[in-house]
């Protein structure tokens, strides 16, 4: 069955005919074409297709298109500006070495970024709490947590 | 992943979703926060023709206190338990293990209680892609007559691997399930079935409303291991209630163990083997803790990850640890 859904996707009015069996993950890859949220388990464990829905973090894979109608909706598409200037937490992840291949960076991202949306000032252990649900395959997480600290202790500011 | 196709249905009220699983009764599933649901669609384990979201049931969603019981509706989500200073307050074992369910994604806005509770039976044999089942006889659970997990087994072993209902059985929680022309009230222990393929009492058109805890001057604590702090089942638990009476003596007691055998395991002897006993009778609580090893291990199986051995040694240390910290609460 196809339905009609409109939401605000990074500031902008979308109208979109949906699938009843897409997700969320799905309509925002494989038909948008926006490839920035990634698809890693695809059962909710690992965290890499973290997207913001009315400013909370949730799994895009297990998070069904047709619940998404009159949402607002982030992905990481939308943080930096239109003249390419990083936003502060993806600045920073690049000046820390939060990042080593990339895939798990926009769900890391997100999840960061719904935590100093709603508490500027966390703490280590909040940013950890808060990043428990997103797996790194990579290297480990000490880089990744002072990229998020340095970007809070920042402000919201680029240097 | 993708998912099968279904269709989606959104019920406006309580009567209407009830009506629509009256109709399509095993041809539907309900769909809550999704995050159990969705995941076994995607591997192929469930198919159903249609899915009714309850996503417009905001008079499912609600804690309160009322006449000496607790009460939360079944799509209340794990977010708000957690931040309920009433549950932390009076039902501390049941805010302990939300706080373990997922992660933060989870928690916040899909998660909900009902479907924490109602989540099947797993086993690492089973909770596999089409793909890797299809490479081998179908098992117990999958509809054909072998076990992966216990040879020559003539049944299913899958494991419930539910914190919230290992931690609300301890509490001596009651459910209540609601169908078109029907309305009861059970006890969380009798709501399983100790069948490994259908773990759950619950007819096709019945729908699970509320959850119930009694209130009456207990103490509870809600312990488990896992591999990952978030988004993990536990590999074994432990639920604990405590009352005390005036002398400090323990009055009640309710030892439960979790992701040992197909449902939550009451140990109604263990329990009543406490009655009498000092708070501090750490003696009597290291007993009780391996009696409790040696009463649920006959129920596991090699299913869900670590060795048997070592989960069996560990239940021991777990209903020990929720023993002391249920006892530290009522000194404090």
């Amino acid at each position: 069955m196809a339905t009609n859904i409109s939401f605000l996707l990074n500031g902008d009015k979308i109208s979109y005919e949906i699938k009843d069996h897409w997700t969320l993950l799905h309509l925002l890859r494989e038909e948008m074409g926006l490839i920035g949220t990634k698809e890693g388990c695809g059962n909710g464990e690992c965290g890499a297709c973290t997207v913001i829905v009315d400013k909370l973090a949730i799994n895009s894979c297990l998070y069904l298109a047709i619940d998404a109608d009159e949402k607002i909706i982030e992905t990481i598409e939308g943080l930096a500006s239109t003249d390419g200037t990083l936003h502060p937490l993806q600045q920073s992840f690049v000046d820390n070495g939060g990042i080593q291949c990339g895939f798990c960076s926009p769900g890391m991202i997100m999840s960061s970024k719904a935590l100093l949306d709603e508490n500027p000032k966390a703490g280590h252990e909040e940013i950890k709490h808060a990043l428990a649900g997103n797996i790194c395959r990579c290297t480990g997480y000490v880089q990744i947590l002072d990229s998020v600290e340095a970007a809070r202790d920042k402000g919201g500011q680029n240097e | 992943m993708r998912l099968p196709k279904f269709n989606y249905l959104g019920p406006k009220t309580l009567d209407e979703a009830l009506d629509l699983l009256d109709t399509y009764k095993d041809d539907a599933k309900i769909l809550a926060g999704g995050t159990d649901l969705l995941v076994r669609m995607k591997k192929g384990l469930l198919k159903p023709k249609v899915l009714i979201s309850l996503k417009a049931l905001n008079e499912l969603s609600y804690i309160k206190k009322q006449s000496g019981f607790i009460k939360i509706g079944a799509r209340t989500p794990l977010a708000d338990i957690i931040d309920s200073d009433l549950i932390q307050k009076e039902a501390k074992a049941l805010f302990q293990a939300c706080k373990k369910i997922g992660a933060i994604s989870i928690q916040h806005f899909r998660g909900t209680i009902g479907g924490n509770i109602l989540q099947d039976n797993r086993c690492h044999h089973y909770n596999q892609s089409d793909f890797h089942r299809s490479g081998r006889q179908a098992c117990h659970k999958d509809g054909g007559k072998i076990c992966y997990a216990r040879e020559e087994a003539d049944r299913c072993n899958s494991t419930c691997q539910s914190d919230g209902a290992t931690a609300l059985m301890a509490l001596g929680a009651d459910i209540t399930l609601v169908s078109k022309s029907n309305e009861r009230t059970i006890d969380l222990a009798d709501f399983y079935t100790t069948d490994g393929i259908m773990p759950h009492a619950c007819e096709s058109n019945e729908l699970l409303k509320e959850i119930i805890i009694p209130v009456f001057g207990a103490h509870s604590s809600y312990q488990r291991l896992a591999y990952r702090s978030a988004i993990d089942y536990p590999i074994v638990c432990a639920g604990v209630l405590l009352k005390p009476s005036l002398k400090n003596e323990i009055a009640e007691a309710r030892i439960v163990v979790g992701a040992m055998g197909r449902s939550p395991l009451f140990l109604a002897q263990i329990s009543s083997s406490l009655k009498g006993k000092k708070l501090n009778d750490t003696i009597a609580f290291k007993k009780a803790a391996d009696a409790s090893m040696d009463s649920s291990a006959t129920f596991a199986v090699h299913n869900v990850g670590a060795t048997l051995e070592y989960r069996c040694s560990m239940v021991s240390q777990m209903v020990f640890q929720a023993l002391e910290q249920t006892a530290e609460t009522i000194k404090a």
